[in-house]
């Protein structure tokens, strides 16, 4: 039997060669050290938009919805179209011009992938309910490629990318620390999007419904609450952040079909760092994952490069889930009584 | 003299974060007694049946079964120690048969492996059928003497239970937990039962720990009884002095009660 | 009235049916021999496999197998499982190359004995592979099994992304050149009969022997029936009862005396061990261990052939892998062309795991216990099983609150 002690003593050591590992890096260079943390916020907030989305869905139905991170590549490529193709926006437009196409676009995607995610549940996951549990987690296996497929046929190999349509370079400095046109474009868009989810899950009648469902639904269907309507409905918010993530991610980085994967995976790390169901948690652990990947990408003592990025968040995702499993903001739950 | 005890509880305490389940418990269960745990709903009986098997860990305190500390073990080993189970809700592997049931249980006893099992030698082949013999033997005793190899959800609830008891006995225990076996039987299936489990002290050798509500079964089996109460041990004695316990009343009736 | 197990005992041994798994074991043996009738065939003659391609399909199936161990007996859902043939394939590379040629060493080779590098004879390196991946298995098996289906399902998925790049990586370990990097290790041997071959007319070295796909086709079907041998022993088996009582229910397992992690370790182990052996067997087939075979989505590929054939059904295992083999190695491309014959410009071999994800997502939903049903599984998926249900009604499926490291 092993030791609880010696567990979390392994644990905690880990932890401390990390911080030691920062903190040395910090002291050899603290301008770079924030810049490279900034770039890092950037990421953190789409991938927390993108791990709000799993975390919703595994709150509700303790189901990993493997398609979720393809669906937001898809939305980031249908983004792609409609400012490239549709709205017309090329690097030459005016920024006003742009953020206007930002809306417009969003206003067809969000709506676009809502419906669309929760299709998917309805279709491929809702006739599960009975099945034993390995029957909607293959099936989600299997939406996933699905939907990478259809990426593929509509939009082949290319990479698309909105890079050039934002502002480049510095929006304003603080002394030697730039903070970039990506992150300030990214926090505009996404802090509002996280601000309406805040008050819907906490003012509205629905919203309280989810919450009660994951808690518990057998009761709350016992309370009136329409268990399969509410469950309707997070696919739906889960599609919308999904959607807002997309068209962020096409502006500041780069879709492409297979995008989903590689951060569907580090989207549910995240969720899970911070504690699988608890949204705050999302967020904060896809912000300390952002930082993470940006200080293996761009530190320059000892680290370990971009190469070993997806075997690092892996390793993280073990680790929480063997030491640590309620993740960092959530309860520990006793069972029964 | 000091007695044989089986089992020795002492002050064994279970906290769900600040919800007290079992409130420093001191229980002991004689050698080859047939002795009932009771309570009103809530009173933590199934909580302490599960640190006795280890589902649960206790928040503090000690089990010493024949002897050995088991409050950290995880649950086959105390099974394979010599602690089988019945479930309240009954949870036998619904897609297998009585007969498979019964030799899941017996799987602690068996001792064929991979290359065994691979090979079928002679040895394994005859632990096999040797098996299969005890396990159609038990089922029988149990008074299952039919519908061996059917899907053990189909069989009717009362062979169910006795199923149950047969799996459990298939693990060779020395202690026997019953976890409210009668509930669901009807007047006649519970006297069977009630009487059943005599025979299986009186036969097997075991010793007979048996959760229950129905009371006609606990006064008429059991040699002693214990009394929870909000995770707390409120009496235990013979079921006359039992009977006659004021708190026992209260706690079952209600206070004002106990003013008979 | 019957009991369903006793009917479908009555199936294996009704007179007709006896025949059919003979009949199709000599049918599968000589195939090389009648292959070129058959792809003589008007109509089905193009879609007739090769038999280099039917090495493979075979090859695949004995990992479906094992796969079929974990996913279809223990019901632990695997998503990782190229992780172990990554092992298999480059155990061979480190036994059976060049690749150690800091020392000479040979051991009944096929390869003449001077030359640089461990050359161990292929049979002998199956065995090790084998046995190296089944290691592997219980490694990964530690932190991994004492999870839930779901998380257990993602970091399996994360060692069969780890592996693969530690492997891509894994030509600087401080110095050392373990894998040979992006570039992977050729060649590898062959597998043969280099004694045998003295005083037989059974060949010295695969690779060089006239009919080179006949003879590995003829070891890669040996090692299949082998395989199958091996599961159906292990589905009988008292380890096979413990697997299936802890997919129905974990806890009532436990405490019948199951112990939980040893047994779903054995589970994982011994589907580990058919990985790496048909992992080594290929390598020698194809001359390599080469980092881009090994990828996620082979896992899946993998899965999709348990779940077409059927979870926990060695026949349809059987027919579900040597399906989508036929499709990865020969059958899309070749529709494809007919389509693009027709006029069409579509490429189904683009869109391969499509194709899967639609296979795996359709039998989910209409056919969920495969073309081959298992009779366990298929009453499973209609009735559910004891363990947490999917709208979570009540925890009872996870009873304890114990460490599961210790079960």
């Amino acid at each position: 039997m092993r030791s609880p002690n010696v567990v979390n003593g392994l644990g905690l050591g880990f932890v401390g060669v990390i911080v030691l590992w920062l903190a040395v890096n910090f002291f050899k260079d603290p301008t770079y050290f924030l810049n490279v943390g900034l770039d890092g916020l950037t990421r953190g907030t789409v991938y927390g938009v993108v791990a709000l989305g799993y975390t919703l869905v595994y709150g509700i139905l303790q189901l990993i919805n493997f398609a979720h991170g393809d669906v937001f590549a898809l939305s980031g490529l249908v983004a792609s179209t409609l400012m490239l193709s549709v709205l017309s926006v090329t690097p030459a437009s005016s920024n006003a011009a742009v953020a206007g196409a930002v809306v417009v676009t969003l206003l067809v995607t969000i709506p676009l992938f809502a419906v669309a995610n929760a299709s998917i549940e309805r279709v491929a996951y809702r006739p599960l309910r009975n099945a034993p549990r390995v029957a909607p987690l293959i099936t989600a296996v299997g939406m996933s490629f699905i939907v990478q497929n259809v990426s593929l046929a509509l939009y082949g190999v290319d990479y698309e990318s909105g890079s050039e349509l934002i502002p480049q370079g510095v929006a304003f400095r603080i002394g030697d620390v730039r903070f970039t046109w990506k992150l300030v474009i990214a926090l505009a868009i996404i802090v509002p999007a996280l601000a309406v989810l805040t008050w819907f899950v906490e003012s509205t009648r629905q919203g309280k419904a989810m919450r009660a469902v994951a808690q518990d639904t057998e009761a709350s269907a016992m309370m009136g609450i329409n268990v399969n309507r509410t469950i309707s409905t997070t696919f739906v918010i889960a599609g919308s952040l999904a959607a807002v993530a997309g068209l962020v991610f096409f502006l500041e980085f780069q879709v492409r079909y297979d995008t989903g994967f590689e951060l569907g995976l580090i989207a549910f790390t995240a969720a899970v760092l911070g504690g699988i169901g608890n949204l705050p948690g999302a967020v904060l652990g896809a912000l300390l994952i952002g930082f993470i990947q940006s200080f293996n990408e761009g530190l320059l003592w000892y680290a370990p490069g971009g190469d070993w990025t997806r075997s690092i968040v892996f390793g993280i995702l073990i680790a929480v889930l063997v030491f640590r499993p309620e993740g960092l903001l959530g309860e520990r739950t006793p069972e029964g009584a | 003299m000091a007695e044989d005890n089986l089992v020795v509880a002492t002050k064994v305490r279970k906290e769900f974060g600040g919800l007290v389940a079992t409130d420093d418990v001191d229980f002991s269960i004689p050698r080859g007694a047939i002795v009932s745990l009771i309570g009103p709903n809530g009173a933590g009986k199934t909580t302490f049946f599960n640190q006795l098997t280890g589902v649960y860990q206790p928040t503090s305190g000690s089990i010493l079964f024949d002897g050995t500390e088991v409050s950290y073990l995880p649950p086959h080993t105390i099974t394979k120690l010599g602690i089988g189970r019945t479930f309240q809700n009954i949870r036998l592997f619904a897609q297998m048969s009585a007969m498979e049931n019964v030799l899941v249980g017996m799987n602690c006893r068996l001792h064929s492996g991979i290359l065994g099992a691979i090979l079928r030698t002679p040895r394994v082949k005859r632990e096999e059928a040797e098996a299969r013999d005890k396990a159609r033997e038990l089922l029988v005793y149990c008074g299952l003497p039919r519908r061996h190899h059917e899907r053990s959800v189909s069989l009717p609830y009362g062979d169910q239970r006795r199923l149950e008891v047969a799996r459990a006995l298939a693990t060779e225990p020395k202690l026997l937990l019953l976890d409210e076996p009668t509930a669901g039987m009807n007047p006649q299936e519970t006297a069977e039962f009630t009487a059943f489990v005599s025979k299986v002290r009186d036969e097997k050798d075991v010793t007979v720990l048996l959760i229950e509500h129905d009371m006609k079964v606990v006064m008429g089996v059991s040699e002693r009884i214990t009394v929870l109460e909000y995770g707390a041990k409120i009496a235990e004695g013979t079921p006359a002095e039992i009977r006659a316990d004021e708190r026992v009343i209260e706690a079952y009736l209600g206070r004002g009660a106990g003013q008979t | 009235m019957t009991s369903v197990a006793e009917r479908a005992r009555g199936f294996a041994t009704g007179s007709r049916d006896k025949w059919i798994a003979p009949g199709v074991i000599v049918l599968g043996l000589l195939y090389p021999w009648y292959e070129d009738i058959l792809q003589s065939l008007p109509l089905i003659g193009d879609f007739i496999p090769s038999t280099e391609s039917m090495v493979v399909m075979v090859a695949f199936t004995m990992m479906a197998l094992g796969l079929n161990i974990v996913v279809g007996y223990a019901g632990l859902l695997d998503l990782g499982y190229v992780a172990f043939y990554a092992v298999g394939a480059y155990t061979a590379g480190w036994f059976a190359s060049q690749q150690f040629d800091q020392v000479t060493f040979s051991f009944l080779s096929s390869v003449p004995s001077d030359q640089p590098g461990i050359h161990i004879t292929m049979w002998l390196v199956l065995l090790l592979a084998g046995f190296l991946t089944l290691f592997a298995g219980i490694v990964i098996g530690l932190p991994t099994l004492r999870l839930r289906g779901d998380y257990l399902a993602i970091v399996t998925l994360g060692f069969g992304e780890i592996v693969p790049q530690v492997v891509r990586n894994g030509d600087n370990f401080f110095g050392f050149d373990l894998t040979h990097g992006t570039f992977g290790i050729a060649p590898i041997d062959a597998a043969g009969f280099p004694v045998l071959a003295s005083f037989t007319s059974l060949p010295k070295n695969f690779q060089t022997s006239p009919n080179r796909a006949m003879w590995f086709y003829l070891g890669a079907f040996a090692l299949l029936l082998i395989t199958v041998f091996c599961t159906v022993r292990l589905r009988d088996s008292r380890l096979g009862r413990a697997w299936i009582a802890i997919r129905e229910d974990e806890t009532a397992a436990a405490a019948m005396g199951v112990p939980l992690m040893r047994t779903k370790t054995w589970s994982y182990a011994l589907g580990a061990f058919f990985g790496g052996v048909a992992g080594a067997y290929y390598a020698s087939f194809r001359g390599g261990a080469f980092p881009a075979d090994f990828f996620f989505q082979f896992s899946v590929f993998l899965l999709c052939m348990v779940i077409l054939g059927g979870m926990g059904s060695v026949w349809g295992v059987i027919a579900g892998a040597m399906i989508l083999g036929y499709l990865d190695r020969e059958g899309l491309a070749t529709i494809g062309s007919k389509i693009q014959d027709a006029g069409l410009d579509f490429d189904p071999t683009k869109y391969q795991f499509g194709i899967y994800g639609i296979i795996i997502v359709t039998m989910m939903l209409l056919r969920p216990a495969g073309l081959i049903p298992e009779r366990r599984h298929r009453i499973e998926m209609e009735e559910g099983v004891h363990d947490t249900p999917f709208y979570d009604v009540e925890h009872e499926g996870t009873l304890t609150d114990r460490d599961p490291s210790d079960d």
